[in-house]
């Protein structure tokens, strides 16, 4: 009775070693040939299917869009100093703040309608199919990001259960 | 000359055949026999975990289980590291574009 049950627990130790050295091995040689830590734009390729002019030509534009991206992103965060500058006591809403608030607000708005717009070119740059497919994934994840804010300053779901 | 020989073979074995006399056979003996073949008890069947050992202990069976379990470890495990790769590759796109401005 002690023989079956030790080369039993052996088997499946064996079993489990075969299994668990597979899959390091398996899950390490996938990230050796898909990865490419120096590049950006790996994710296009990899989810995408971009092939190499695509990519070049989507490269291009990216390459012309980040210093747009990172012009607007300073400009709201000074805005964002600003508006805190202008905060006054902190118990009422200046007429100054109230106007740093709408121009963060245009500059926020500035900002998404640049990123769609360029979320659409390189959509464009894509073959039709992936290319319809990138941009519904990069609106969603834009207007999630849009959703968050407005639901942490909106409190959640309480003000749908006291109207 | 021939019918001499043969008288005396004959009375020969009738001699050998009272010498040996076959015992008697007790009554009712293949009956008897039959039913202690019957009421013997049958082998004991194997434990289960032997079964089980024995079945693992087997080449044929041992190198199959084997071949499959490192086949699936190696398919998960490649599907798993690409999974990852196209998670991290998502993440460094998306960090392009700063999106915590917009909050």
């Amino acid at each position: 009775m002690k023989r079956p049950l030790l080369i039993l627990v052996g088997a499946v130790v064996l079993g489990a070693a075969i299994f668990a050295g597979a899959f390091l091995t398996g899950q390490r040689t996938s990230r050796l040939v898909q990865e490419q830590p120096a590049d950006d734009l790996n994710w296009l390729r990899l989810e995408f299917h971009v092939g190499d002019a695509e990519l070049a030509r989507i490269r291009t534009l990216h390459e012309g869009y980040l210093p747009q991206c990172a012009a607007t992103c300073r400009e709201i965060a000074d805005k964002k100093r600003e508006l805190e500058a202008a905060g006054g006591d902190g118990t009422n809403l200046t007429a100054a703040a109230q106007l740093k608030l709408q121009e963060l607000d245009q500059l926020r708005a500035r900002c998404r309608a640049q990123m769609l717009r360029y979320f659409t070119t390189v959509s464009q740059a894509m073959p039709p199919e992936e290319g319809r497919r990138y941009l519904e994934k990069m609106r969603a994840l834009t207007s999630a990001t849009q959703t968050q804010m407005e639901q942490s300053m909106s409190g959640d779901a309480s003000h749908e259960r006291h109207p | 000359m021939k019918d001499n020989s043969d008288s005396n073979n004959a009375r020969l074995s009738a001699l050998l055949r009272a010498a040996r006399p076959a015992p008697a056979l007790p009554p009712r003996f293949q009956e008897n026999v039959w039913r202690r073949i019957e009421a013997a008890p049958a082998p004991a069947a194997a434990h289960w975990l032997e079964r089980l050992a024995a079945w693992i202990l087997r080449p044929r069976h041992a190198l199959a289980t084997a071949a499959l379990l490192l086949l699936a470890g190696v398919m998960l495990g490649a599907h798993e590291g690409s999974l990852a790769v196209r998670q991290d590759a998502q993440a460094r796109y998306l960090a392009n574009f700063m999106l915590d401005s917009l909050r």
